[in-house]
């Protein structure tokens, strides 16, 4: 075994993009890396909520966005002055997080003993509900549209303004922190333990008097808060619940790519997932767009020839490399690595 | 005194009897194995004491209780509570728009303060407006659905293998379920966790109950782990170990369930002689801790050597049972084993 790195990934990841801001100020001209970085973090609570269920507990969710758009959707009412509620950033965002909660637990109660695939095809349809239902309430969520525009936060007497991006920076990476925490103490308590019995063994899990429906609706239940929580520094990033469209299938499947690129089960694959897939989409991508149109190496009317389009396919591309030569993501738990590349386990001998 | 009673137990998968009109009496702290040939139905009794089949007729009683969930006054009142929350969601989803209307979008004149009690009594005057279609249907349609949903998932979850874990039985398993990737110790924690106080706040925010738990059950899981003769591969992964040392592992995990009644499926498959004597001297060491050990052994030596009492199974039902001497000397025991023609072809 590989000597483990002193400070976990996670941390380290989380110190350098408390650091970047900073940086950018010391250093001269124009800078925008952090910026960017902002959705990276929603896109990665996504994906740690998503970890909690797939990563550590082993069940496919093909429907976060779903709880994303509660998420958005709750924070974008609760906040809006269209509608009496107009609560302040913090609690809009715990009764989001609460909404979150109970919508993972009351979708979980009725499904949660199917195994696999079926919880799959479960949750693929969830995400479409919510979809559909976000676009077809029209005098509550303003159907197409969306409810906007949202006031911007203001924490501790503290008001945000679109200008200036390091507060929200601050803000979004001091709920990644937490969350990030959290999950790592469950993740090293009894909890994440049995999470991952289940994933390994239900059975014998529940031999040894775990309760396999309560830990799943436990998982359940806070990885659909965790996936609302993003919703809602969605939501409040955007000024905007965004419109029903936001949350379809596709974000779902980008948050499943984050957690199996990173590295399933490893909180800090996870950010790195996060990092990889997003921060390829919003700069990669955009940085290649903008070089070849100064050299006019491409016309805006030739759809094939820009790389955004391509943005699919290249995320299913990279899904089918790191299936085929690293199942375990860029950097596994080492569980999963030993799960994936299984040896024979030793033969008894013939008795 | 029994520990565990089972009386004329039936298991029937379709249209196969597995075990048949088995009954059999556990005496308190004494070691019992149940033998017989393969696809004798020796599992399949090991599945139904557990809680993984749930028994077609006949009953298990351990410590005189059957190891099934209990029908408490706290269940009747939660699967009321799901009953009541499905048939009040109902009601909201069949009339979110007009109530949204007429609560909050009439009463809401722009960036004014909003009259909360006035929404409050708009909402009731629109219930009360009512028909029968808007509220009784949907509360009826909701309730029977959420009760009878609930109350299905309780009835379908009666017989589960934790129920019969947090009662004091605890199993190995005929070809080992360890959780491989997980090391030893974790393991043997693992089987600790239904006798853990720890709750979601204490782990999430790591309160002072958290750290005192996770010291004394670490000291507890190594004491076990001293127990098996395994402290020294604590920190292995459990796909690592040597086969001898996953079965003694799976035991050590068994254990830490802090079981009264202990059920080993077949603990010596693949020992050698002297791996079975260390074996048969443990199985010895967890009846003195004040265990009864149920088992099912192939491995003769082992069976007459430890065995108090022991029970045959042919074709699902018990055909003898007694002391080793007893059962060894059993003409239908030596006939389900040999065939029924051995002693004339012996003859001939």
């Amino acid at each position: 075994m590989a000597a483990r790195p002193k400070i976990p990934f996670h941390w380290s990841f989380l110190l350098v993009a408390a650091l970047i801001p900073l940086v950018e100020l010391i250093l001269p001209g124009e800078h925008h890396i952090g910026d960017l970085l902002r959705p990276i973090f929603i896109m990665a609570l996504l994906g740690l909520g998503l970890n909690i269920l797939t990563g550590f507990t082993g069940i496919l969710n093909l429907g976060v966005a779903a709880f994303m758009a509660v998420g958005a959707y709750s924070y974008a009412i609760l906040t809006c002055d269209i509608y009496p509620f107009r609560l302040g950033f913090w609690c809009a965002t715990l009764v989001t997080v609460l909404v979150g909660l109970a919508v993972g637990f009351f979708l979980g109660l009725p499904t949660i003993r199917l195994r696999g695939d079926y919880l799959a095809i479960v949750t693929l349809a969830f995400g479409e509900i919510v979809e559909d239902v976000l676009k077809n309430l029209d005098s509550i969520t303003k159907g197409t549209e969306g409810i906007n525009p949202l006031p911007a936060p203001s924490v501790f007497g503290y008001q945000f303004r679109p200008e200036t991006y390091q507060p929200w920076y601050y803000l979004f990476l001091g709920f990644l922190a937490l969350v990030v925490l959290i999950n790592r103490n469950l993740h090293r308590s009894r909890i994440g333990r049995a999470w991952i019995s289940i994933r390994e063994d239900e059975l014998a899990s529940s031999c040894m008097g775990i309760n396999p429906m309560k830990a799943k609706l436990l998982a359940f239940a806070l990885g659909a808060a965790q996936c609302s929580l993003a919703g809602a520094l969605w939501a409040s990033y955007l000024g905007s619940s965004g419109e029903p469209g936001n949350y379809d299938f596709q974000v779902s499947i980008i948050a499943l790519c984050m957690v199996i690129v990173g590295g399933m089960g490893n909180i800090g694959g996870v950010l790195l997932g996060a990092l990889v897939i997003t921060g390829f989409n919003s700069i990669v991508l955009e940085t290649l767009t903008d070089f070849l149109k100064a050299h006019q190496l491409i016309s805006s009317s030739n759809v094939f020839t820009a790389p955004g389009n391509w943005k699919y396919m290249l995320y299913g591309l990279a899904l089918i490399l790191m299936m085929r030569f690293r199942p375990e993501g860029l950097l596994p738990s080492r569980q999963l690595k030993a799960e994936l590349h299984h040896q024979e386990p030793p033969v008894p001998p013939a008795s | 005194m029994s520990i565990l009673e089972i009386s004329k137990l039936t298991v029937r998968f379709g249209g196969l009897t597995a075990v048949n009109s088995v009954s059999l009496d556990i005496p308190t702290n004494e070691i019992v194995s149940v033998i017989g040939p393969n696809g004798a139905g020796k599992t399949t009794l090991f599945n139904a004491v557990t809680g993984i089949h749930e028994p077609t007729s006949g009953t298990i009683r351990f410590d005189g209780r059957e190891t099934r969930r209990p029908f408490r006054t706290s269940t009747a009142l939660t699967l009321a509570l799901v009953g009541l929350i499905a048939a009040l969601s109902f009601i909201l989803i069949v009339n979110i728009e007009p109530l949204w209307d007429a609560t909050i979008t009439s009463n809401y004149v722009y960036q004014q303060p909003f009259p909360w009690t006035k929404a409050l009594s708009s909402a009731v005057g629109f219930f009360s407006g009512q028909t029968g279609g808007r509220l009784l249907l949907p509360f009826l349609i909701g309730g029977i659905l959420g009760l009878a949903g609930a109350l299905a998932i309780w009835f379908r979850n009666r017989y589960a293998p934790e129920v019969a874990a947090r009662a004091g039985i605890a199993r190995t398993f005929q070809n080992i379920r360890l959780f491989n990737q997980m090391s030893a110790l974790d393991n043997v924690l693992l089987g600790m966790d239904s006798r853990l106080q720890t709750r979601f706040w204490h782990a999430a925010l790591r309160l002072p109950l958290f750290w005192r738990e996770r010291r004394d059950a670490e000291q507890r899981a190594m004491e076990i782990l001293r127990f098996v003769r395994l402290d020294s591969e604590a920190h292995q992964l459990a796909e690592n170990l040597a086969y001898g040392h996953q079965r003694r592992l799976e035991i050590a995990r068994a254990l830490a369930v802090q079981p009264r009644l202990l059920l080993l499926d077949e603990p010596a498959a693949g020992m050698n002689p002297a791996e079975a004597r260390d074996l048969m001297n443990l199985i010895h060491e967890i009846r003195d801790r004040g265990i009864t050990v149920l088992l099912i052994e192939h491995h003769m030596p082992v069976v007459m050597g430890i065995s108090d009492r022991i029970a045959v199974l042919d074709h699902g039902e018990k055909i003898a049972e007694g002391t080793p001497a007893e059962v060894r000397s059993n003409v239908r025991v030596v006939e389900a084993y040999l065939g029924k023609d051995h002693e004339d072809a012996a003859a001939t």
